[in-house]
């Protein structure tokens, strides 16, 4: 029983991280339609400024936690307004393009300003201890990225579908035209939502920086696991994100315990089994 | 559109070839060395470090003046850790500029293919660092050497010494591919062989790479080993010692490549890896005249430390200019010849260069991961003895290696 708890705890740590890194991504491309190939690199450049702002600044965890979201914000507002929205009349395949170029230039400065090899982050004090919970111990960090992707989850959701703030977004997605007549500044609206995207992918960085290393492959590492998180969760959508990260988290890790052999084959024996039954993913809309 | 691409690429194509020199056999003053490493990308620190030790050699043999009379050349090549990136350069150095010696420390599938071009070009092609026993075993060609260690060396040195400090109960965990399932297999045979009563506790793969060793580790500490072993190197050994440790994963962890600084220095927490031992072929602590007077001149001449891939890459390189040394030509039939049976006494003892599989016969050095060394800030390794190569042999008529 009590192996059981662990490895569902193993689970749920996990699809919280997911959660975390795909969220922003997974935003971005219901509102905004553009899948942004950037995100992982954003993520990567949270966890750089958390090494510089916890290790060579200030030692505070907390201090990252609050300002990297911020600093990612102001990134994807300047990537939004100077670059995307003058590429965005081209078409799709144009604004793809130009995140994929945006993720090299990224990863290309970080290897240059941070150096190309792994760098340590790491959390003291309540964070870095252990919780017992029925009698297991286990780390509290873990705990605590899941509660911040159930934090993240809930304010997003409560936004969306409870504010006039998530009324005009979604106005704005269904009709950017009609809204724009209404008076709402659309543009603006777009802006605030890529940089919102960018501020999660650097939340999702810091949080990931004291669990996994911070180095220079870790966008293109974290990448195919957030976009397998929203084909199976269906593009866009939010709900589908969460109930994806959960089924990957937990298959992962009672895949290693029970299948250890397939435990990589699941996620994406997964992934073609939702592709299959319902193309556009669990949650998403049929077009 | 298409057609104008394809003049194009014909035109540079043309102006390429037409700035080559067209100089065949290039002034025969110096001798080449093509060393492939990735010099770019995720593992270009490991590249420049190997470089950096190939390079030292041939300064230090240019500086006692030269080898057979001619200065070593060191030509980098970037291998991008892509074998058919790697060949295609070292084919054109041959073709251009003719050059004969090649080798290399990381990536085995790189050096598989490289030393399948050395047969057909009839250069010679060495390894200090890349340890797929099978390179010397059935893959084994006549233009290739491994004047270095081999995941079988390894994993027998380690399974002697964990079966040494009277352990009977172990894990073992390596990444799911050739490299960490023939660490495992040797480790295993040896194991059965020398200490029937010892346990193989738990036994487990994982994709190379993997994010979340929660589950691995979890398993690990269900089956209550008395120590770990694993052949894991890089982000997969600091990722199970990072997410491990906290969890309550407090044995010892006894591991191919334990003794890599910078591994110690991104894990950024000292007590996660003090403890630890590895087996090495060269160590910046092997407690020998030879190593200390090495040791010594390279901090002087260069300002730091020839930690482990530059002392092997160093070593390997002295071995191979000794045999161009004995052949008195760099012929490459000749060479070949000279250095089958060679022996080299360097930094880490005595080399035997075996002709039947072209593998060195060298001893395996222990360390331990100790809090404090007059090397570095953050722990470091201690000398914990050595094993002789004799105690690690594998005889040549188990090796699979057929030379033609």
């Amino acid at each position: 029983m009590s192996e059981f708890l662990v490895f569902f705890l193993h689970g749920l740590a996990y699809a919280g991280l997911l959660f975390l890194v795909s969220a922003g991504l997974t935003l971005v491309f219901g509102m905004m339609n553009v899948l942004n190939f950037a995100h992982a690199a954003m993520y990567m450049l949270g966890a750089y400024f958390s090494y510089t702002i916890v290790m060579q600044l200030t030692g505070q965890f907390w201090m990252s936690l609050m300002i990297c979201p911020v600093i990612l914000f102001v990134i994807g507002a300047v990537v939004e307004r100077f670059l995307l929205r003058r590429v965005h009349r081209y078409g799709h395949v144009q604004e793809l393009l130009l995140t994929f170029g945006l993720a090299y230039i990224i990863t290309e400065l970080v290897k240059w300003y941070w150096g190309n090899y792994p760098l340590a982050i790491n959390v003291t004090g309540f964070l870095n201890g252990t919780v017992s919970i029925f009698g297991i111990i286990y780390p509290m960090y873990r705990i605590f990225i899941f509660v911040c992707a159930i934090l993240v989850g809930g304010v997003m959701a409560l936004v969306l579908y409870k504010t006039r703030l998530g009324i005009i977004l979604r106005a704005a997605v269904n009709d950017s035209e009609m809204t724009n007549t209404l008076g709402v500044n659309v543009p603006l609206v777009f802006m605030g939502v890529f940089a919102f995207g960018a501020a999660l992918s650097g939340f999702a960085g810091v949080i990931a920086g004291p669990l996994l290393s911070t180095f220079p492959g870790m966008a293109q590492e974290i990448l195919l696991d957030a976009f397998v998180v929203i084909v199976v969760g269906g593009f866009g959508s939010l709900g589908g994100a969460i109930l994806a990260s959960l089924i990957i988290g937990e298959l992962q890790s009672f895949g290693v315990l029970l299948f250890p052999k397939l435990s990589m084959a699941l996620v994406y024996l997964l992934m073609a089994a939702v592709l299959i039954i319902k193309p556009s993913g669990l949650f998403g809309e049929e077009s | 559109m298409s057609k104008k691409l394809v003049y194009g690429l014909c035109f540079l194509f043309a102006v390429l070839m037409m700035s080559w020199p067209v100089s065949s056999g290039a002034a025969e003053d110096t001798i080449k060395i093509g060393a492939t490493e990735p010099l770019s990308g995720t593992f270009k620190d490991i590249g420049e470090r190997y470089l950096d030790g190939v390079v030292y050699a041939a300064q230090l043999i240019n500086e006692s003046g030269g080898l057979l009379g001619k200065k070593v050349e060191v030509v980098p090549i970037d291998s991008e850790l892509k074998p058919d990136v790697a060949t295609r350069k070292a084919q054109n150095l041959i073709l251009r500029d003719g050059v004969k010696f090649f080798c290399g420390g990381t990536g085995s599938s790189v050096g598989a293919a490289m030393a399948q071009l050395a047969e057909r070009q009839n250069v010679i092609m060495f390894t200090y660092g890349m340890d797929a026993a099978s390179m010397t075993g059935v893959k084994c060609n006549k233009n290739f050497f491994r004047p270095g260690g081999s995941t079988d060396g390894r994993s027998f040195a380690l399974a002697e010494l964990i079966v040494k400090l009277g352990y009977k109960k172990i894990a073992i965990i390596a990444q799911d591919y050739s490299f960490g399932q023939e660490a495992l297999a040797a480790f295993k045979k040896r194991v059965a062989k020398i200490s029937p009563a010892t346990k193989i506790v738990v036994e487990l793969y994982h994709p190379a790479g993997t994010k979340d060793y929660g589950p691995y580790v979890s398993q690990i500490i269900a089956a209550k080993p008395d120590v770990i072993f694993t052949p894991n190197w890089g982000n997969d050994l600091t990722l199970l010692l990072k997410q491990g440790r906290p969890m309550g994963m407090s044995q010892k962890v006894f591991s191919y490549y334990i003794n890599d600084e910078v591994t110690i220095e991104a894990l950024g927490n000292d007590s996660l890896m003090i403890g630890n031992m590895g087996a090495e072929i060269y160590t910046l602590s092997i407690p020998t005249k030879k190593n200390e007077a090495f040791v010594a001149k390279f901090y002087k001449d260069k300002g730091y430390y020839p930690t482990w891939l530059r002392g092997k890459a160093f070593i390997a390189t002295m071995f191979w200019a000794e045999a161009v040394k004995k052949a008195g030509t760099t012929d490459v039939a000749a060479v070949i010849k000279a250095w089958e049976g060679l022996t080299y006494d360097g930094p880490a003892g005595l080399w035997t260069m075996r002709a039947c599989d072209h593998q060195a016969q060298v001893p395996y050095w222990y360390t331990e991961i100790v809090p404090k060394t007059k090397y570095f800030k953050h722990a470091f390794e201690a000398p914990k003895g050595m094993i002789s190569a004799k105690a690690v042999e594998v005889p040549c008529a188990e090796t699979g290696c057929k030379m033609k």
